[in-house]
C-alpha cells in the first residue's frame, strides 16, 4: 500500500490536535487520554513518551495548582487532563510525522523553503543542543561551579548560558557553510519522492475532517 | 594530467582579523592526492574556502589574486555553479550533517542539483555502497559514531559526483578504527579518479598514502613537493611531535602533594548502564599516588562514563570509588573537584569570563581558596604569565587547553584526569604539553588522561588501563601491550 503523502499526515495530526484542544466535555477529555495512552502503548512509543513526561507533568502540575487556587479541584482536574492531552497528542502526532516528511508537505502548500528549512533543522538540532548543555554542565561543575537547581545558585548559571551562546553562534555559523557547500542557495530544488494524493488520502482526509465536525457537533450540541 | 586547481598570488583578510593567507600560489593536477599541512591557526582551512567560492562570496573580507577550478575563475562564478565541480567537507560533523537521517543527508545536495527521484535514489545507493554505509542509511546523525559521522559527511558530498573532493580535517575526533576506515575510504575514492585535497594536522597515516604535500605556516606555503621529502620540515614546524624522554625533564616546584606509591584511588565494582545498555561492566582497578594512567580504548568503550564517576558526575550505583581510601558516594561534583579535578575535551565549554586570569580564579572562589603563590607556579608551568589579561576566545587551541587544564589545577586537586587533551592539538601544542604534564607528575602529582593518541601515551603515561566494551581490557605498563591497536 502506497504511505501516505505529507500532506495527509499533517492534516491528520492538525485533526487530532485540534479535537483535542476543543474538547471540554469531562467524558470527551477522558475518552480522549484514554486514547491517547492506549496509542501509546499499541505504537510502542512508551519508553520516548515517559521520557517526555518529565518535561509534561511539572507544566500540568503547576496548572493544577494554580487552577486549584484560582477555581477549585474539580476544574483544576479537568484543565490538566486536556492540557495532558494537548500535550500528548502533540508528541504522538510528530513521532508519526519526520521533519523530512513535514518539510516536504509544507513545500508542496508552497511554503518558502527558507521557512521549511529552518523549522526542520530547529527540530534536527534538539538533540544537539541538548548534548551541549550536558556536555558544559558537567564542565562547569567539573571545576566547583555549583549548577544545581537552588535560588543561591542563580548567578553561577552565567557559567553555563556563556558558553552555551557562543558555542550556538559557532554552530549557526557552520551550519550556514555547510548549507552552502550542498547548494543551499541554488534555484530548482528538486522533490526526491513525487508526492502525490492519491485516491486513499483523500478518503482519509474526508474521513478525518468529517470525524472532526460530528466531534464538534457533539462537543458543542451545534 | 590537466590542470583542476590554480592558485595565483592569493591573499587574504579575514573582516577585522589578522591576513591568513599572505600571496600563496600552486596549482592541482587532475587525479592527484594532495596534503595541506599546517598548525592550528595556519591558515590551512582557509585554503580550503577558496576552492568552492565560499571565499568570497561568502565569507567577505579582503580577497585578491585568483583561483582558477577548470580555468574557471571562482570571482566571476557563484558558490552554486562551483558546487558540482568541488565538494568539501567540514570538519565539524554535527553541522555537516543537519538532516535527520542519513539517506536524508545524501538527498539534501542532490535535490540542489535538481535531480530527478529516480537519479537521487540511484547516486544515494550507489554511494553508501561505495563507502559500505548501507546499513546507516536509516538511521538520525546523533546516534552515529565519530567515525560513522565522517562517513555520512564524506557521503553527503560525493553523492554529488563533485571531480575534486577537498577533506577538513577529516581525522578529528576519531579513533584508532575510525581514522582507518577514513582512510580507507579515501584510498578507495582517490583510486576511482577523483581529485582528493586532504587538509590535516594529524599527518603521519597520510604521508604514505598521498602523492604530494604542501605544507603551510602563517599564511604562506614552506613546502610543495613530494610527501616523502617532507619529514624535515613537518619536525621542525612541529607537526610531528618529538617527546622528549620523561626522566630528563626537571620539575618546577618542590612542593609534594603526599607520600608517593599508597593507593590514592580504588575502583571496585563499577557496573553502568544507559537506557539498558550496559556501558560499564565490573570494572575495578587501583591508582596509587604519583602514577600518571592513560586510559585507552575505542570510541563507545566506556572511557568517558568511567571519569565521569570519578567526580561524581555520574554517581555509582553498583560498585564503589574510594578516594584516599574514603567512598566519594554522596559527594557533590563541587566537593569532589577539590579532591579529583576533572577536564573535559572541549575548553570552549568552560569559558565564560573575559580575561584568563578570572577563569583561572572561578574555581577558587567556589571553593573559598586563594592560594596567590600557587596560581602563579601553575602560571609559569603552563606558560600562562603573557595570557593572563588576555580573552580566553582569542587564544589558540593549544593555548586554550592550558587555560582549561590550569583553571583545574588551580584548585589543588590531588589528582587530575583529562579527557582527551591531545585532541585537536598540533604537534608543537601536543609536545608542550606532554612536558608540562610530566613536569606535575614528577612532582607527585596522579594523572589520569583518556587518549587515542598512542605516543601521547607513551610520552607520558607509566601505566595503561585498556576499556573494550565496557571491561577492563588490559592494565600495566606502556611495553606489556604488544597489540594495542586492535584495541584502540
Amino acid at each position: 500500500m502506497k504511505p501516505l503523502d505529507p500532506r495527509t499526515k499533517l492534516l491528520i495530526g492538525m485533526v487530532i490536535i485540534t479535537a483535542v484542544f476543543i474538547a471540554g466535555h469531562p467524558v470527551s477529555l477522558f475518552c480522549q487520554l484514554g486514547i491517547i495512552l492506549s496509542a501509546v502503548f499499541i505504537f510502542k512509543m512508551s519508553v520516548p513518551f515517559f521520557r517526555s513526561l518529565k518535561l509534561i507533568i511539572p507544566m500540568v502540575g503547576l496548572v493544577f495548582l494554580i487552577s486549584w487556587i484560582s477555581f477549585d479541584r474539580y476544574s483544576a482536574l479537568l484543565l490538566c487532563v486536556r492540557l495532558f492531552n494537548l500535550l500528548a497528542s502533540s508528541f504522538l502526532v510528530f513521532q508519526f510525522i519526520r521533519p523530512e516528511d513535514l518539510a516536504a508537505g509544507l513545500r508542496k502548500m508552497k511554503i518558502p523553503f527558507g521557512f521549511v528549512f529552518m523549522l526542520t533543522t530547529a527540530v534536527r538540532f534538539v538533540p544537539l543542543m541538548q548534548n551541549k548543555i550536558r556536555s558544559i554542565r558537567e564542565a562547569q561543575m567539573s571545576r566547583g561551579i555549583d549548577l544545581r537547581l537552588k535560588l543561591k545558585n542563580v548567578k553561577n548559571f552565567m557559567a553555563m548560558l556563556g558558553p552555551l551562546l557562543l558555542q550556538s553562534f559557532v554552530l549557526a555559523d557552520e551550519l550556514a557553510v555547510a548549507m552552502e557547500v550542498r547548494g543551499y542557495g541554488r534555484k530548482n530544488r528538486s522533490f526526491r519522492k513525487d508526492y502525490r494524493l492519491g485516491f486513499s488520502d483523500y478518503i482519509i482526509m474526508v474521513a478525518a475532517v468529517g470525524a472532526l465536525v460530528i466531534f464538534i457537533r457533539w462537543e458543542t450540541g451545534w | 594530467m590537466a590542470t583542476c586547481i590554480k592558485v595565483k598570488d592569493v591573499r587574504y583578510h579575514y573582516p577585522g582579523g589578522q591576513e591568513a593567507l599572505r600571496g600563496i600560489n600552486f596549482t592541482v593536477s587532475e587525479g592527484e592526492y594532495l596534503l595541506i599541512c599546517g598548525a592550528n591557526g595556519s591558515g590551512k582551512s582557509t585554503i580550503g574556502y577558496l576552492f568552492n567560492g565560499l571565499i568570497p562570496h561568502f565569507f567577505s573580507g579582503i580577497f585578491s589574486g585568483t583561483v582558477e577550478i577548470f580555468g574557471m575563475d571562482t570571482r566571476k562564478k557563484g558558490i552554486s555553479e562551483l558546487i558540482p565541480r568541488v565538494g568539501l567537507v567540514l570538519q565539524n560533523a554535527d553541522a555537516q550533517l543537519f538532516n535527520s537521517c542519513v539517506e536524508d543527508e545524501l538527498a539534501f545536495g542532490l535535490e540542489s542539483l535538481g535531480l530527478s527521484g529516480m537519479q537521487i535514489e540511484k547516486k544515494i545507493h550507489e554511494t553508501a555502497d561505495l563507502l559500505h554505509i548501507d546499513h546507516l542509511l536509516k538511521r538520525p546523525p546523533d546516534r552515529l559514531s565519530g567515525g560513522e559521522k565522517r562517513m555520512a559527511g564524506i557521503a553527503s558530498i560525493l553523492c554529488m559526483s563533485p571531480a575534486i573532493l577537498i577533506l577538513d580535517e577529516p581525522y578529528a575526533n576519531l579513533d584508532g578504527s575510525g581514522i582507518s576506515r577514513v582512510r580507507e575510504c579515501l584510498r578507495k575514492i582517490h583510486r576511482a579518479g577523483l581529485t582528493v585535497v586532504v587538509i590535516e594536522q594529524r599527518v603521519n597515516s597520510f604521508l604514505e598514502d598521498v602523492s604530494r604535500c604542501l605544507v603551510v605556516d602563517r599564511g604562506k606555503i614552506l613546502f610543495d613537493g613530494i610527501a616523502s621529502h617532507a619529514g624535515n620540515i613537518l619536525v621542525s614546524q612541529g607537526l610531528i611531535p618529538r617527546y622528549p624522554e620523561r626522566n630528563k625533564i626537571k620539575s618546577f616546584t618542590t612542593a609534594l602533594p603526599g607520600a608517593a606509591g599508597k593507593t590514592l584511588l580504588s575502583v571496585r565494582n563499577l557496573s553502568y548502564r544507559i537506557d539498558g545498555k550496559k556501558i560499564l561492566n565490573d570494572v575495578s582497578f587501583d591508582i596509587f599516588r604519583g602514577q600518571a594512567v592513560a586510559l585507552l580504548g575505542k570510541n563507545g568503550s566506556g572511557k568517558t562514563t568511567l571519569i565521569k564517576h570519578l567526580n561524581g558526575l555520574y554517581r555509582a550505583k553498583h560498585g564503589e570509588i574510594q578516594f584516599n581510601g574514603h567512598s566519594i558516594a554522596g559527594k557533590t561534583p563541587a566537593q569532589i573537584a577539590t579532591m579529583i579535578g576533572l577536564s573535559f575535551q572541549n575548553p570552549n565549554d568552560q569559558f565564560f569570563k573575559s580575561r584568563v586570569e578570572d577563569e583561572l580564579r572561578i574555581g577558587l572562589q567556589m571553593v573559598q581558596k586563594e592560594p596567590k603563590e600557587w596560581l602563579e607556579k601553575i602560571g609559569r608551568l603552563f606558560q600562562l604569565q603573557d595570557l593572563l589579561g588576555r580573552s580566553p576566545f582569542r587564544l589558540s587551541e593549544g593555548e586554550k587547553k592550558r587555560v582549561a587544564i590550569s583553571s583545574i589545577l588551580a584548585m589543588q586537586p590531588e589528582m587530575i584526569v583529562l579527557d582527551e587533551p591531545s585532541a585537536g592539538q598540533d604537534g608543537r601544542s601536543k609536545q608542550m604539553l606532554a612536558i608540562m604534564l610530566c613536569k606535575l607528575i614528577h612532582e607527585g602529582f596522579t594523572t589520569i588522561f583518556v587518549t587515542h593518541d598512542i605516543e601521547f601515551a607513551r610520552a607520558v603515561a607509566d601505566r595503561w588501563i585498556v576499556l573494550d566494551r565496557g571491561q577492563i581490557a588490559g592494565n600495566g605498563p606502556p611495553e606489556s601491550f604488544e597489540r594495542i591497536e586492535s584495541l584502540i
